[in-house]
């Protein structure tokens, strides 16, 4: 396991991340005895949360906390003896074998990092990005929670589908509208209490801000050399971005990690000192090993752009019906995503504020980013974010981009080999080195 | 001599599109489909001869991966392994429906590397919801469209309406079939049925019914059908499209004399409600009471009643859980659908494939000491 190394963070806001983002790092001190918690997905909005004053708790986020901390091998297995299969998401893994484990036990488990989750009175679940998730949630309140479960559940078009078409856009957004009033409905019972339209059009609005903010930082990520890398994105965006949309605290945040990626894009300051390489970087990170970036990083390469947690570009929306306004943004940035080229992305319409890029956004980062290639992390237990890669790369290599594919998992690290994966990047940075002077020779 | 009955349903098991292609011969356009979900009458309706793809467990994958990752529903890699070897060449149109990740994401990939003259994919929902509902029944309208208007013609109602009474009168046939797998021996075997069923994936509806025709009269007057065994068993789980797997259990001495998979009962039982709004009845047959695991139903173990009832119906003593790699839904129902199964008395067997059937003699072991368990 000395393998296994927790990011270097190259940014100070980054650093910070816990002290500014109080309200989400010191979350045991938002549940109340007896009170509703929510257990929710990426994939339903925070910002609704945040309307009905709902403390909520993200068993993903548990998850790569978990795998962070070491401990995730323990509730995997914990999950596998209980008969959830190796095949399936270790982030559900660890999730089921934690809450396994807390059944038997009849308390959070000792080795649980940051004390564990609050015990949930409602889980919200979200048949966004993949059919695990939706069927997550379900084998938790069947086999362990027994408490109600809801789940948003809006499609997004297939690729050949024109969204722009006025039926299509109305056939789709009735679905996402009826969703999203099913959900209010729903917290409505379990909570007690009405939507409050006030708090929803502030989060929204917070959103918007921070939305804008997430979509510059990307954008200063295009200068060489790199300002930000994936460690400190990963590290730094991943959890406000996901789990405190909404919440101005995540807002200033953002502003605070936007200024300083300025401020060292103005200097000509980068992650590395040397950077010789610029990849892309596709899939979940080892969340285990996050130190596998400044591994990387020690080899002269940076990753200034990822295909996962992509924020994509702000759209306008009109604020002064709330609910109107988070179907309004849901659908303008499925279509926005959807323009970009949409035949291996995931189900792509959410009311969370991230998706998945398409093949010619992703082919038009190789000018803007001005990328050397690929580093593709294929995740054997998550399929939903892996397939597509090789798509993705024999797109590139139709650009003369060449990507390197390697495998393990994002939460489960008995999949990691230190020295096979080390070994394939040293000989892919060979490769993608060659292949620079060859082309300076010509 | 022209073959019928259960030799005609085994040579068109064994070969497979022969007769699809013999239609596109004689100018029949032919619309490949990977799920129901997309159904079937409304390609008949427009006069277009609908196909079942169907994977070939005997052949290893190989092109495929050149473009889809190693990781996946191997089923859905296998078939599209074989359309990237041209097996499929014979397909006007391509229709898949997202049934699973797997699918929704093998249709861009599909559709971009094997592009066909009509390609189209049915969006489903993942939750049953008055909403839900009312989603999939604008996604058909949408489907019907694009059939008509690669068909060049608006379907008529009342074409729709025959063809959904001839998909029912199939039906019908193929429960009539299911009732003689009741007594003991059964009067139909497991492997039968399913090459039965099978070879229809690739018939016009109107060549099937005639097809259950023969059978059921060879069937009802036979007297060399499956003797004396020593277990009935139920066989549950993900798609099979091969009868190996079905044999292997007959063989180790066990009917099987009920299925819950996706080409058999989970497909072929119930009627589509005719009259009225037909995308309606679709809605209902299709979707609201489709048991596919990939739609979520609740937490309630009771949703798996219909399996029970199905095993005491068909006194099955024991029910083997089918399971491909990397199917998500299924193995997200495992856990609950063994312990309700456990509860109601019903001892499991969980077999574990990738499609290949390569372990078929640890299969064999495995299977003849549940038979010895349950008998």
């Amino acid at each position: 396991m000395s393998e296994l190394r927790r990011a270097q963070k190259s940014l100070e806001t980054v650093r910070r991340a816990k002290e500014m983002l109080g309200t989400f790092y010191r979350r045991q001190e938002r549940r109340r005895e007896g009170a509703p918690l929510a257990w929710c997905m990426a994939g339903v909005s925070s910002e609704l949360l945040y309307a009905f004053d709902l403390p909520w708790e993200w068993p993903e986020n548990f998850g790569t906390l978990c795998a962070a901390k070491q401990v995730a091998t323990r509730f995997c297995e914990q999950a596998e003896a209980d008969g959830f299969s190796q095949d399936l998401c270790s982030y559900l893994r660890n999730n089921v074998g934690y809450v396994s484990r807390a059944v038997e036990l009849g308390a959070t488990p000792p080795e649980a990092p940051s004390g564990g989750m609050g015990t949930p009175t409602m889980l919200l679940g979200s048949g966004s990005l993949c059919d695990p998730r939706i069927k997550w949630f379900q084998a938790l309140s069947s086999t362990y929670l027994p408490i109600p479960v809801f789940h948003v559940d809006p499609m997004s078009p297939p690729h050949d589908v024109d969204p722009r078409d006025p039926r299509i856009a109305a056939h789709y957004i009735a679905l996402l509208r009826e969703t999203v009033c099913d959900l209010v409905a729903f917290l409505e019972r379990q909570t007690g209490r009405r939507l409050d339209l006030g708090r929803l059009r502030a989060a929204l609005a917070n959103a918007q801000e921070m939305i804008a903010l997430l979509w510059e930082i990307q954008e200063l990520r295009r200068a060489v050399p790199c300002p930000m890398g994936s460690e400190d994105f990963f590290t730094g965006a991943v959890v406000p971005l996901l789990f405190m949309l909404g919440e101005r605290e995540a807002t200033e945040y953002f502003r605070c990690l936007r200024d300083e990626v300025r401020d060292r894009v103005a200097r000509g300051v980068g992650v590395i000192p040397d950077e010789r390489y610029r990849f892309l970087w596709m899939g979940l990170p080892p969340w285990y090993n996050l130190g596998f970036f400044n591994a990387v990083g020690e080899l002269g390469a940076v990753f200034p752009i990822e295909t996962v947690y992509y924020v994509g570009a702000p759209v306008e929306i009109d604020l002064s019906d709330p609910l109107e306004a988070l179907v309004e943004r849901s659908w303008k940035r499925a279509t926005w995503i959807h323009d970009w080229g949409a035949e291996v992305i995931p189900e792509n319409c959410s009311p969370s504020g991230f998706s998945a890029p398409g093949t010619r956004l992703i082919r038009q980062w190789v000018k803007d980013y001005r990328l050397d290639g690929a580093v593709m992390h294929r995740t054997r237990s998550c399929r939903a974010v892996s397939w597509g890669q090789v798509h993705i790369k024999n797109q590139l290599a139709e650009e003369g981009v060449p990507s390197l594919i390697f495998e393990s998992d994002m939460a489960d690290p008995r999949s990691w080999s230190q020295s096979v994966i080390m070994g394939q990047v040293r000989g892919f940075l060979g490769a993608v080195e060659a292949s620079k002077r060859e082309a300076a020779r010509a | 001599m022209a073959l019928t009955g259960l030799a005609r349903a085994r040579a068109l098991y064994e070969a497979r599109d022969d007769r699809a292609r013999e239609l596109k011969a004689q100018g029949k356009r032919i619309v490949g489909y990977l799920c129901y979900f997309a159904p079937p009458e409304i390609l008949e309706a427009a006069g277009l001869v609908p196909y079942r793809i169907r994977g070939d467990i005997r052949e290893r994958v190989t092109d495929a991966d050149q473009y889809v990752e190693p990781y996946g529903c191997p089923f859905v890699r296998n078939t599209f392994d074989q359309a990237v070897k041209g097996r499929y060449d014979f397909l006007d149109g391509v229709v898949m429906a997202h049934s699973c990740d797997s699918v929704q994401r093998m249709y861009g990939i599909w559709t971009h590397y094997r592009p066909a003259a009509f390609t189209h994919m049915v969006n489903v929902p993942h939750t049953v919801t008055p909403a839900s509902e009312r989603f999939f029944h604008r996604e058909l309208g949408f489907f019907k469209e694009r059939v008509e208007a690669f068909a060049g013609a608006r379907i008529a109602d009342r074409a729709l309406e025959a063809s959904i009474d001839l998909y029912n009168r199939t039906r019908e046939l193929v429960w009539d079939l299911y009732q003689l797998r009741k007594s003991n021996p059964p009067l139909i075997s497991g492997a039968e049925m399913l090459e039965v069923l099978i070879a229809g994936g690739g018939l016009p509806a109107a060549e099937f019914e005639e097809l259950l025709r023969e059978v059921t009269a060879e069937v009802t007057s036979r007297r060399d059908g499956p003797g004396a065994k020593r277990a009935r068993l139920l066989f549950y789980g993900c798609i099979n499209d091969d009868v190996t797997l079905i044999r292997l259990i007959e063989e180790t001495s066990a009917h099987v004399v009920m299925d819950d998979t996706c080409i058999g009962a989970r497909s072929f039982l119930g009627r589509v409600t005719n009259g009225g709004d037909p995308l309606a009845g679709f809605v209902r047959y299709y979707f609201t009471g489709f048991q596919c695991p990939r739609t979520y139903r609740g937490t309630d173990r009771s949703r798996f009643d219909y399996l029970i009832h199905a095993a005491r119906q068909f006194q099955a003593q024991g029910v083997v859980l089918y399971m491909l790699s990397f199917c998500d839904p299924h193995k997200l129902d495992l856990v609950d659908v063994r312990r309700y199964l456990e509860d109601a008395g019903l001892p499991s067997l969980v077999l574990e494939d990738d499609y290949t059937l390569t372990n078929l003699e640890s299969m064999r072991t495995r299977i003849q000491a549940f038979v010895e368990m349950v008998a």
